[in-house]
């Protein structure tokens, strides 16, 4: 009895987790699919990179409202004519940001106290003991917070559809990071790979076999087998690549030829050109 | 006898506790509809005001460099170790990238990096953890740059030390492994919340009743989603170290993870 309970427990967590795995994978594979395909995939990473830098540095210490409202729409622009990544693309991803953003000022703009917080609030409701309003100044630093967030996150998302993982890595070769950390790196990128495809393939394996149609109990029954065979699996795996990278004289760095890079001056001008428009925003607000 | 009813009695207390993490899970599945956002994890890049932002960057600092030199001495002494690095780096990014919203800034979901603790230790984790922190933000984009001082101080620092030095040292040879590696994720994990809710409730407190009373408010919240998530990820970790003791037991021996 005791036995058959951990065991449908252990399920229950586990196709949660296989559930969520299987939309995460679809969700990095949408971006590194763009990563590698986009028009910029050759431009050289450290422009990308320090143009994507400057202009998050830029909506976090300006700090104004018009300031991320352009960086927005000025990355956007860039993200869709020179890196010809679908606008429906840019705009999902920036809208789960933004929806996520909306519910995360919710708790900024909120004010939640035992006490009347007077009428100088824009509005105010008591519940039982507690008091709910919002100020004035709350709502500004609402606002300001969501346009500071948008602005860098649009940025960053410019950065990781147009960029790689594997160029990065290749760029912090080339800036000094100690290759201790990039080896690591380039390790981890690898295993959340192997982690989550080992994860798909096992689920595909077991729902051909019908093996999440049955019943409930049998649903979970299967779901805590994958798990407790997923990480056996992706360490033996590791332990061949090991085996394989031992043979060929490994000595913990891994050299690949990296593509020659370009540099797009279109890409040089609008990203000045945007960096102006930002300061011009600043000093007009 | 007494032990055993012991045993019985935690199971049925977990799995009360998983089944309500269940209906939590199912619901976010459809849920209402100013909460049918996709969840993003952490604090979120730009959420933090520049200073707070510097701060938490300054802060994370030295765990960096001595989570640096150790993670160097490990790969000199013990290269094959290489590869267990990466497999708990690829696992924090995986676990702490399963995530349910949270109204607070940031997002519940289970942090991953009680395995890595236990494997290595609070200070390589800081490193992996930083590694896998920074892997979200372009690969799912979640989490970000600027915020990532703070998101290391939470997940990948503050959570696994105290886990490590309050739970899994005291612990490791006087009680049960299962128990152990259980309550070691679980308390990185709720610390890490606790870390995240601080670092909230100061860069912006309640206009009306402060630190405190933001503080208060994020915590509640938080409680409902994260220890339930909290304990699903204890058992997590327990069948994978399970798993490991079975096939990769000279590595967990040469870690020195057990006698």
């Amino acid at each position: 009895m005791q036995k058959h309970l951990a065991f449908a427990l252990r399920g229950i967590v586990l196709w949660e987790i296989l559930k969520i795995g299987t939309a995460l994978l679809s969700s990095m594979h949408l971006i590194d699919r763009y990563a590698y395909t986009n028009r910029l995939r050759q431009v050289n990473s450290a422009h990308k990179a320090g143009l994507t830098l400057t202009i998050m540095g830029l909506c976090l210490i300006l700090n104004k409202l018009l300031v991320g409202l352009v960086a927005i729409g000025g990355v956007g622009l860039l993200g869709i004519f020179l890196a010809g990544i679908p606008a429906k693309v840019l705009g999902r991803i920036l809208l789960a940001e933004a929806s996520f953003l909306f519910l995360a000022t919710i708790g900024v703009m909120l004010s939640v106290s035992l006490h009347d917080p007077g009428v100088t609030m824009l509005w105010r409701v008591q519940v039982g003991p507690l008091w709910f309003s919002t100020s004035y100044q709350a709502m500004l630093d609402g606002s300001l917070i969501v346009s500071r967030a948008l602005g860098s996150a649009a940025a960053m998302n410019f950065l990781a559809l147009t960029t790689p993982l594997v160029d990065l890595i290749d760029l912090g070769r080339r800036s000094h990071v100690p290759p201790v950390l990039l080896d690591i790196s380039s390790l981890i990128y690898r295993y959340i790979f192997i982690l989550l495809d080992t994860l798909i393939r096992k689920r595909s394996a077991q729902e051909s076999r019908l093996g999440y149609q049955t019943s409930y109990l049998r649903a979970m029954h299967n779901a805590a087998l994958l798990a407790s065979q997923l990480f056996i699996d992706a360490f033996r795996r590791s332990e061949r690549l090991q085996t394989a990278l031992d043979a060929r004289g490994y000595n913990g760095e891994l050299r690949v030829l990296m593509p020659d890079y370009q540099t797009e001056p279109r890409l040089l001008w609008a990203g000045g050109l945007l960096i102006v428009g930002m300061v011009g925003a600043w000093l007009v607000s | 006898m007494l032990y055993k009813r012991l045993k019985s009695a935690m199971w049925l207390i977990v799995a009360i506790s998983i089944l309500s993490a269940h209906t939590a899970w199912a619901d976010s599945v459809n849920p209402p509809f100013f909460l049918q956002v996709e969840p993003t994890m952490h604090i979120m890049e730009g959420f933090l005001p520049p200073g707070w932002a510097l701060f938490w960057w300054l802060v994370a600092l030295p765990f960096w460099v001595l989570g640096f030199h150790q993670l160097k001495h490990l790969l000199i002494e013990k290269p094959e170790q290489r590869l267990l690095l990466g497999l708990a780096g690829g696992f924090i990014f995986v676990l702490s990238a399963l995530k349910i919203p949270s109204v607070t800034g940031s997002s519940s979901h289970p942090t991953g990096t009680g395995l890595g603790t236990i494997l290595f230790g609070p200070f390589i984790v800081a490193i992996l953890g930083t590694i896998a922190l920074i892997f979200q933000a372009l690969l799912v984009a979640h989490g970000g740059i600027t915020t990532l001082g703070a998101n290391s101080v939470s997940m990948a620092i503050g959570g696994p030390l105290v886990a490590y030095y309050l739970v899994w040292l005291p612990l490791r040879n006087n009680a049960p492994i299962w128990l152990s590696v259980f309550l070691t994720a679980f308390i990185a994990d709720v610390t890490t919340y606790l870390i995240t809710t601080t670092q909230i409730a100061l860069a912006f407190p309640d206009p009306v009743s402060g630190f405190i009373g933001s503080w208060i408010t994020f915590v509640g919240i938080f409680a409902i989603t994260q220890i339930p998530l909290g304990i699903a990820e204890g058992i997590l970790t327990v069948l994978i170290v399970n798993a490991l003791q079975q096939s990769a037991t000279s590595e967990l021996k040469m870690l020195g993870v057990f006698k």
